[in-house]
């Protein structure tokens, strides 16, 4: 069986009940556990099984222990994923050791397991440190984990507009206080006034009346404007505080949640607490305040009456509840028959080629017709469905008023009670209906609300992963780059850097080349700490990365990566974005090094020209030169460039490269390219493979190396060969390009 | 290597005249030398008007920091040049905004008299002094040198385009 999915497959330092039986059997005395994580798979069959990590052990249970692994003897963990599954294992001095399979549910989990294990293993954290920062996320990941606990804390992130939050509540119940008075006086009106034609007491009863209703609009004029007034701060609140969190995250976390995921959480879950704060937070004060009013108001009238009043409530609560649990299952089919139809239009506009000349028109009509007509049935269920709930329910509500009537009414003529009192007693009656029904559903948004704001903290709550140590310091850098057996994932399964160690002397000028996905790009955003290394060490000039104030980090380097994205707005801001306070002659001299001048001025509104979103008037290769030309003017000591030429023409890159190789003298720089002829300025080369350097030299050492440089080369000059350089003559080409490097 | 600022051609203002102007074009005296055919282009038209980049073809003859420093006359010639290739009327009052099959009419009164332009919902460009530029439909540019002084019907119908 799988087990539910709120259990925990992964626990931290569990107490000695939290451990099942086969667990505690196979522990040795004084083994402390360090984590134990739950299997859903036991083979090929669900079934529950257990690795456990301890002090000194990693074991595989289930029954009995079916691997047991010594800590010493690991040397990494990791997981391989498959279609459902992933299995974890464990590379040990003697070969790779495969310890349990779980499904992909389980893979955040195991995920955090092999972190751990890798801390230990490969980066070697002191256990007692590792045991510190464990219990400290503990702590923290629990006090997120029940809805009170994200209430409260959403309160507590409402703290600053809590006044308001409070007058609005407020004036919400003063409103439906003097809600409650009319029926009152209609109720002296006719029993005290018109019954027993006391005309002296007429002006005050409409006077009354009157000034009843004139706090009533003036109370809703206030409570509009505190509900608009409320609305705007709590959205408002809460949006720049998730904005603000969006600048403290690192690269990492917008990989994580993708850029849609972060935009959604920041514009529609900000909007949904806010609706939900309004309709279940405020709402839930005035129902409550309104059952206790105006039952206790029924109740001093007739306790007899007001029994029958509540009758029709649990036939009604359970038609509702009923109708919540089914009509949810409608709609979702309405729903999903309507979205049918949507992907039908979108695939015949957007495949419109595709369908015409595959002479698919027919079928795609046919299937038209055919979610149409679903659609309608689908409808009418919906129709049918209510048809049969709500009809009963309202003869329920019918059935109870009337009862108040017959009950009441031979009470009036037996003359036990008013006809006032009867009158209000039904007005007050319809009064009572609506806020209990008002509590259900506010009970019911308030879970929803829970879920997210929720969401919302999952942001909140992140921990930036790239940190500066508190006593971090500005520093001058001089250049030099150093890393050390940095191991680095982005999903917790693919290791995209593993244990690459590199150092690169002041004023160095390296090309990176390697095969897509060999990490080249991973390593030039770690060495620029966008990222932080699971494992191993990042220093600058020797100085650890953290110990150095981020601010005064970004002021000395600089990146331009492949695809650059622009801000949207004039190309002068987007190049000034290197150094604020940059002249005109700076921006046009950085444009000119960057080999942009000439396409911007060639815009009408040259330099003032604004970009548009991300860029896009311009073309990428005029993008990826105003990026450059940005880089340029911040005069960096540290300049990464990622693939710089890549969406330029082979003339322009020409250009450009001749330009990098003037700009990039005495700057420590670093390269990536797959066009091998961008790099014949560079002092070293560096090549990647797997997330592993594989080799590193200069250009002739490399090629002397017959290794996996000389491979990449040579498909190149192939290429180039193929592609008719035959008639410049192969040796024109092989001295061209084979003569550039020699630059170097 | 920090940036290289002799690529910029810049130009003494005391050495450069401007000895004819026709259209788009200019006939321009450098340290001497005679140069026919030179158009003039603003790199910063909105943000540094008074920078100017004198071309002939493709060819840059050089760049001027601040075109005012020139002698009066060369200043006028240039300046007659500058008002055809960078000619924008200056709105002085809106008239009328009114949205039409997903377009907007607009009727402004500008110092080149009244106009009647159509334009799309986002075509208000606020620079950065606070100065607006509109785009019509085909591109075209107007602007409000200073919208807060405009009359109040014309900064209403403005607010609802920014």
């Amino acid at each position: 069986m799988p087990r539910s999915a709120d259990e925990e497959p992964l626990k931290l330092y569990p107490s000695p009940d939290e451990l099942p039986a086969q667990v505690k059997a196979a522990l040795k005395d004084g083994e402390e556990v360090v984590a134990l994580a739950v299997t859903d798979l036991v083979g090929s069959e669900y079934g529950e099984g257990y690795v456990v990590l301890t002090n000194s052990r990693v074991l595989a249970i289930n029954g009995k222990v079916s691997e047991e692994v010594p800590l010493a003897k690991v040397t990494a963990a990791s997981i391989r994923g498959y279609i459902n599954t992933c299995v974890l294992s464990l590379d040990t001095d003697e070969g790779p050791r495969s310890l349990a399979v779980f499904t992909r549910g389980r893979l955040e989990a195991f995920d955090k397991l092999v972190t751990i294990i890798n801390n230990l293993v490969i980066g070697k954290i002191p256990y007692n440190l590792l045991k510190e920062q464990l219990l400290n996320k503990m702590k923290s990941e629990q006090s997120r984990k029940s809805a009170r606990a994200v209430l409260v804390k959403l309160l507590g992130l409402l703290k600053p507009i809590a006044p308001l939050l409070a007058a609005t509540v407020a004036v919400a119940v003063a409103i439906r206080v003097v809600g409650l008075v009319p029926p009152y006086l209609m109720k002296v009106l006719v029993d005290e006034v018109l019954t027993k034609a006391r005309a002296d007491y007429l002006p005050y009863v409409i006077g009354a009346l009157l000034a009843v209703n004139l706090a009533n609009t003036a109370l809703n004029t206030a409570n509009a404007y505190l509900n608009t007034k409320l609305n705007v701060a709590v959205t408002n609140t809460l949006r720049s505080r998730v904005y603000r969190k969006l600048h403290e995250l690192s690269l990492t976390h917008y990989d994580r949640f993708g850029s849609g995921g972060l935009w959604s959480r920041i514009i529609d879950d900000t909007n949904r607490v806010q609706w939900f704060l309004t309709q279940a937070f405020t709402p839930l004060f005035i129902n409550a305040a309104m059952v206790v009013f105006v039952g206790a108001t029924l109740v001093t009238m007739d306790a007899w009456l007001t029994l029958i009043v509540l009758m029709p409530i649990p036939v009604s609560v359970t038609g509702n509840l009923i109708y919540r649990k089914t009509a949810s299952r409608y709609y979702h089919r309405l729903w999903r028959k309507w979205s049918r139809i949507v992907s039908v239009i979108s695939d015949t506009i957007n495949a419109a080629v595709l369908v015409k000349s595959f002479g698919k028109e027919p079928e795609f009509e046919r299937k038209f017709e055919q979610s149409q007509d679903e659609f309608e049935r689908a409808q009418m269920d919906v129709f049918k469905f209510e048809q049969r709930i709500w009809p009963a329910v309202g003869l329920a509500f019918t059935a109870s008023s009337l009862l108040v009537w017959w009950f009441g009414g031979k009470e009036v003529l037996k003359g036990r009670m008013s006809l006032g009192t009867l009158m209000a007693f039904t007005s007050y009656m319809w009064m009572f209906y609506s806020p209990v029904f008002g509590l259900i559903d506010n009970v019911r948004n308030l879970q929803l609300l829970a879920v997210a704001a929720g969401r919302l903290f999952e942001i909140l709550d992140l921990e930036p992963d790239v940190v500066e140590d508190p006593d971090a310091v500005d520093i001058e850098l001089k250049g030099a780059i150093e890393c050390e057996n940095v191991w680095f994932t982005y999903d917790g399964i693919h290791y995209a850097l593993k244990g690459v160690s590199l150092r690169v002397r002041p004023g160095e000028r390296i090309g990176l080349v390697g095969p897509s996905g060999s990490g080249k790009t991973t390593l030039a955003k770690l060495l620029l700490h966008l990222h932080d290394p699971q494992v191993g060490a990042l220093r600058y000039d020797g100085i650890d990365v953290r110990k150095i104030r981020m601010r005064s980090l970004k002021r000395q380097v600089a990146i331009v990566l492949q695809n650059p994205v622009l801000l949207d707005a004039t190309i002068a801001e987007n190049i000034a974005l290197g150094k604020e306070d940059a002249t005109p002659e700076e921006i046009i001299a950085a444009a000119k090094a960057a080999k942009a001048h000439e396409f911007i001025m060639r815009l009408p509104e040259a330099y003032d020209t604004e970009v548009g979103m991300q860029g896009s008037r311009l073309s990428g290769g005029e993008r990826a030169r105003v990026a450059l030309a940005a880089a340029l003017l911040k005069d960096p000591k540290i300049l990464v460039l990622d693939e710089p030429t890549a969406a330029l023409d082979a003339l322009t890159e020409d250009q450009v490269t001749e330009e990098l190789e003037r700009l990039t003298r005495g700057r420590t720089t670093i390269i990536i390219a797959h066009r091998l002829s961008t790099l014949r300025f560079t002092d070293r080369i560096v090549v990647m493979e797997n997330g592993r350097v594989v080799e590193e030299g200069t250009h002739e050492e490399l090629l002397k190396r017959d290794g996996l440089y000389k491979r990449l080369w040579e498909a190149q000059l192939k290429g180039l060969t193929r592609m008719g350089a035959v008639e410049v003559g192969e040796e024109g080409v092989r001295v061209e390009y084979a003569a550039r490097p020699q630059h170097a | 290597m920090p940036l290289d600022l002799s690529t910029l051609k810049i130009l003494d203002p005391s050495r450069v005249k401007v000895l004819e102007a026709k259209l788009d074009e200019l006939t321009l005296e450098v340290d001497g030398a005679v140069y026919s055919g030179v158009r003039p282009r603003r790199p910063f038209p909105f943000s540094h008007p008074e920078i100017v980049i004198f071309y002939r073809g493709d060819e840059e003859v050089g760049m001027l920091r601040d075109y005012r420093k020139l002698d009066p006359r060369s200043r006028e010639l240039l300046e007659k040049v500058l008002k055809v290739i960078y000619f924008m009327p200056k709105v002085r009052k809106v008239l009328s905004i009114r949205s039409v099959e997903g377009k907007y009419e607009w009727r402004v009164v500008t110092d080149k008299g009244e106009v009647s332009f159509y334009s799309w919902g986002r075509c208000v460009r606020v620079l950065h002094d606070g100065r607006l530029v509109i785009r019509d439909i085909y591109g075209r540019a107007y602007i409000v040198e200073e919208p807060e002084k405009l009359d109040g019907r014309s900064r209403l119908y403005l607010s609802m385009m920014i």
